[in-house]
């Protein structure tokens, strides 16, 4: 065994950490888009996960497909669930307080989660050797493919998602929704279609996240539940609705939780990541990059 | 408004009222019979929610047992296997009532009182979490109810004083010792000698029970504990652990964890070249049918403490046959969940048959005669008696398995062992 | 005083009529001696449990606006410092039940100053991260028996060490004298300047700085009666499962469905959570008990798909439901 190198270590710590932020970042941004657009969290966001993740292996499972060939797929599929959402049940929620929205979601992430475990039971499931898969090193620091390709894609979402709010038409309209859903209906743009659209976007984000995750990580009707609270977490800490701020917020999470973890101990991995979070909105109440 | 509060709660409380007469109704017509046609037994286990995997592995383990009594197989040499239902009873037939109590502690307790009050059950089994058997036994406690407990491995279980509490399985504080005699014996018989450990476990009651035993027992026998790591077991990822891990560079990891993070910690482990000389996990989420379903030989070559294993079959042919018709029913092998939930349910169900009726406490007088030699058992036990004062099984042992060629594979005690052990383990790329 | 006048005409509560309330009571004091089986019982037990805890968030979360999704960590230290106080220096756990609501509403305190400038998700964030630090801290707290939590002690069954093994009726007349309690105080409160201060807080804070109302200093208020009677609680939950672990009281589930009660009968309405309780609880037992054990999920399905409904159809609640028709 190679000799333990200290330096070694918290290198590849932040590493990791760094890798695991981007991860978190991805997942993220979907349920900031949403907010942004209509004032609203979808707590179902981490089940969102979840089900994209089940689309995946189930196009593994029945014809072989990889993970990076049905992510076109479960991403439509994806994009056609958010849209859905958002008929059904969002929309009829939308001038509701806070709490019955809340609760609408609430009631969907445990439709979800029952339906997963009714269809697929508990078993773990996982995608048997997918294109990408194994790790390398550079400069000494571990490093595995399919998360490198996460934190890539994240980045490249991320960006593609900030540019299409900010530099499209439709993105203007989906501002001006946002910012003034009556004023914009009557410079003739449709809301409801605008609304549709934020959920279809925010769906089809997590639904890149799922796919992207199932390359390496196991499959489960629960795997939402960590997932989906530390986007929630991430969501405010960058500020409701902005992209970047989840972004970055992603990535402040993954390195906190990882190297904190690692310096002070894992039992209080995720309390360092919440007093974080608490620090930083008792300074600035709406998150890193909210808007006052 | 207030009018129709008042109707509203009038007609609920009418409900509940209408649906309690209707329990009871139900349940007076039974006793009433001499000799009922079906004896109703409860079952509590996590059959949604996060453990829901290991949760349908015991159901599928009590369902094989009911089927054993209620069945007439007369070539099978395990209590109530030849005649069909309970002899003693007129043949009655076994009927189990599920509870799912979702891994929640409250959960439990709501469904041992419905199973007990509501479905009438003459005794209750289950239920796997050590906190919902905790508060789960404190119900059929307070209604005098035998309560028999086959696999919740918390010691403080049976140290409670409880009068209709019993338990079949070897308990924590047995199996962290037996890991330290094993290493006691490698050093002796094979000359491997291990020095330091590094301590991993989930921080909830499960893990935090076997953290402490293991680092009493540690101290015991003389060994140095490098790295004592608590976490979380819900996490989404497990780098830190493992990075704490590597830069304590233990010989030997000893490891309780569920299923979903041993998964999580095998898959960091490969990588970041984590390579201890073995890792002694305390069987839950390392012997679960998911692991190596899961890992595939990513998984191979840990060790761990079992309660059973397959190739005990080599010594004890009752158990291939068992096994024979578990894979027949539900198309995988047991596993020590299910092979203690159907051992412990035969056992209750043999104490209901000598008890001859299903009086509470008749069943608590046959529990505590109780004595099943060891070639009646498919567990590697020397038998089942329970201590009369704890209501601990005195005759359970445990064994330490090790992953070879996708099987669980005896390797200690010496003398009951199918294969040699594999130590250290080789590297990753290596398999 | 104009001010006064206007808030108190603009946030009168509801009138109420004055013959229905005891007969319910009447109602519910007969219960245990007409329904002689003890998983009714019980099942009235979480009812009023869950109609207590869900009145003790509607003082904070319903009638002031503030939502808090980690009552779970008030109810948790009252459940430990009466376990404690019982356990380490033989209390009474009628006395625990008090010092555990103080410790509970302590910590409101504490937690209250720094996050009420928080609004919206902001606060309720910050209530699940203080709820999951906390569950993380008792975890690995030796002292108070970490992760492996406490069992408590059972002595024989007595009124003063709050133990009943022979039934369970002594629980259930405990647990309708704090419902009463409950309803009672928030019924004052909804009479009173403050419940109006609370309503304004909630309906528009702005305008109720304007009035005058000292809305930090208020909110402040109603987290503390909120904290101190969630934690009153925690010393029944504790009594009558005569267990407690860190996972049993802290969990974030737990929160969410301490709010849940409210959420299904009405927010900010004195029988909302009344109303809540008696729907949600029988709602998932009976699912778990009768559909659970033939397809693991379905009653989880069903249950998703009532909350989304009702949320969906009825955002106000069961109340808003009741309200309209009359």
């Amino acid at each position: 065994m190679a000799a333990v190198n200290t330096v070694e270590i918290l290198v590849q710590t932040a590493v990791s950490g760094l890798l695991w932020g981007f991860i978190f970042a991805l997942i993220s941004v979907g349920l900031t888009v949403i907010f942004g657009v209509m004032d609203i969290v979808n707590f179902a966001h981490g089940d969102f996960l979840m089900v994209s993740m089940y689309g995946a292996f189930v196009l593994y499972s029945f014809w072989g497909l990889d993970p990076l060939l049905s992510l076109p797929l479960v991403v439509a599929f994806m994009f056609g669930v958010g849209v859905l959402t958002y008929r059904l049940l969002i929309s009829r929620v939308l001038d509701a307080p806070m709490l019955a929205q809340i609760f609408a979601t609430f009631g969907l992430l445990v439709f979800l989660r029952g339906a997963a475990h009714l269809i697929f039971h508990a078993d773990y499931q996982s995608i048997k050797n997918p294109i990408l898969s194994g790790s390398f090193e550079l400069f000494g620091v571990t490093m595995s493919v399919p998360q490198v390709v996460a934190a890539v894609g994240a980045m490249v979402i991320t960006g593609l998602v900030y540019w299409f709010i900010m530099k499209t038409e439709t993105g203007w309209a989906l501002q001006a929704v946002a910012e003034d859903k009556e004023a914009a209906s009557l410079m003739g743009i449709d809301s409801e279609w605008m609304y549709s659209l934020a959920w279809g976007l925010g769906s089809a984000c997590v639904a890149i996240a799922g796919v992207l995750l199932s390359n390496f990580y196991y499959i489960f009707p629960e795997v939402g539940v960590m997932f989906g609270l530390i986007a929630y977490v991430a969501v405010a800490l960058g500020g409701f609705g902005s992209v970047t701020g989840a972004l970055v917020a992603g990535v402040i999470i993954g390195v906190a939780e990882v190297l904190g973890g690692f310096l002070i101990g894992p039992e209080y991995k995720y309390v360092i990541v919440f007093l974080i979070y608490l620090a930083v909105v008792v300074l600035r109440p709406k998150g890193l990059m909210g808007k006052a | 408004m207030l009018r129709r509060i008042l109707v509203l709660s009038l007609l609920f409380l009418l409900g509940i009222s209408l649906a309690a007469c209707g329990g009871t109704d139900q349940a007076g017509g039974d006793e009433g019979a001499g000799t009922p046609e079906t004896i109703k037994v409860g079952a509590i286990y996590p059959v949604t929610g996060a453990l829901a995997a290991t949760g349908t592995d015991l159901t599928n383990g009590v369902k094989l047992a009911v089927e054993i009594v209620n069945g007439e197989f007369p070539d099978l040499n395990l209590p109530l296997a030849a005649e069909a239902g309970l002899p003693n009873l007129g043949g009655a037939k076994v009927e189990i009532v599920w509870g799912d109590h979702q891994g929640s502690a409250e959960k439990g307790m709501s469904e041992a009182e419905r199973l007990i009050t509501q479905e009438k059950v003459v005794a209750l089994l289950g239920c796997y979490n050590s906190a919902v058997t905790a508060t789960a036994s404190q119900v059929a406690e307070r209604n005098g109810v035998p309560f028999l407990n086959p696999e919740s491995t918390s010691p403080t279980l049976t140290q409670r004083g409880f009068k209709w509490f019993f338990r079949t399985t070897p308990h924590d504080d047995t199996f962290a010792k037996n890991f330290f005699q094993f290493l006691e014996d490698l050093k002796a018989t094979k000359g491997i000698e291990v020095e330091s450990l590094a301590i991993v476990y989930e921080n909830t009651l499960w893990g935090s029970d076997v953290g402490k035993f293991e680092k009493k027992y540690a101290e015991e026998f003389g060994y140095k504990v490098v790295e004592d790591l608590a976490y979380p077991a819900k996490g989404t990822d497990v780098t830190s652990e493992v990075q704490r891990l590597k830069a304590a560079n233990p010989q030997v990891v000893m490891q309780a964890s569920y299923v979903s993070d041993a998964i999580l910690y095998m898959r960091t482990y490969k990588e970041f070249g984590f390579l201890p000389e073995a890792i002694l996990a305390m069987d839950a989420g390392f012997v679960a049918a998911e692991y190596l379903k899961t890992l595939g030989e990513d998984g191979y070559y840990i060790l761990s403490r079992e309660v059973w294993a397959l190739d005990l079959a080599e010594s004890k042919p009752i158990i291939a046959e068992v096994n024979d018709m578990f894979r027949e029913r539900f198309g995988y092998n047991m596993d020590g969940n299910s092979a203690r939930a159907f051992t412990g349910t035969l056992v209750l169900l043999d104490a209901i048959n000598r008890a001859g009726s299903t009086d509470p406490e008749a069943i608590r007088q046959a529990l505590l005669e109780t004595d099943i030699p060891a070639d009646q058992l498919i567990m590697p036990w020397e038998g089942v008696k329970f201590d009369p004062e704890t209501q601990q099984n005195t005759k359970g042992k445990g064994i330490i398995v090790q992953v070879q060629d996708g099987k669980y594979l005896t390797v200690w005690p010496w003398e009951l062992a199918s294969a040699d052990l594999i130590w250290p383990m080789p590297g990753w790329d290596e398999r | 005083m104009l001010h006064e006048v206007e808030v108190l005409r603009r946030f009168a509560p509801p009138r109420l009529g004055r013959f229905v309330v005891p007969a319910l009571l009447l109602l519910l004091i007969l219960f245990p001696f007409v329904v002689n089986a003890a998983f009714y019982v019980h099942l009235m037990i979480l009812v009023f449990l869950f109609a207590y805890l869900g009145q003790a968030w509607n003082i904070l979360g319903g009638y002031t606006g503030q939502v808090s999704l980690g009552h779970a960590v008030f109810l948790g230290l009252g459940a430990y410092t009466s376990t404690l106080l019982f356990e380490w220096y033989g209390v009474s756990p009628w006395i625990g039940m008090i010092a555990g609501g103080l410790v509970a509403m302590a910590f409101g305190l504490i937690i209250g100053l720094p996050t009420f400038r928080l609004q919206g998700h902001y606060f309720a964030i910050a209530t699940i991260a203080v709820g999951e630090s906390v569950l993380a801290l008792f975890n690995s707290w030796d002292l108070v028996g970490g992760a492996s939590g406490i069992y408590r002690t059972i002595v024989p069954e007595s009124w003063w060490a709050m133990q009943f093994h022979s039934s369970k009726d002594p629980y259930y007349f405990i647990a309708l004298g704090l419902v009463v309690t409950i309803f009672t105080v928030t019924r004052l409160i909804e009479r009173s300047r403050l419940g109006y201060y609370f309503r304004a807080i909630k309906e528009d804070p702005d305008a109720a700085k304007s009035l005058g109302i000292d809305t930090t200093r208020y909110k402040l208020y109603s987290m503390m009666i909120s904290a101190f009677f969630t934690g009153l609680a925690g010393t029944l939950y504790v009594q009558y499962l005569l267990f407690i672990d860190p996972e049993m009281v802290f969990l974030l589930m737990l929160s969410i469905q301490i709010c849940l009660v409210p959420v299904l009968g009405g927010v900010g309405t004195l029988w909302g959570p009344a109303v809540g309780a008696a729907i949600l609880i029988p709602i998932s037992e009976f699912t778990r008990g009768y559909l659970g054990g033939s397809a693991a999920g379905l009653d989880l399905v069903v249950y998703g798909a009532l909350i989304m409904l009702v949320a969906a159809y009825k955002p106000a609640g069961i109340m808003g439901l009741l309200r309209k028709a009359s």
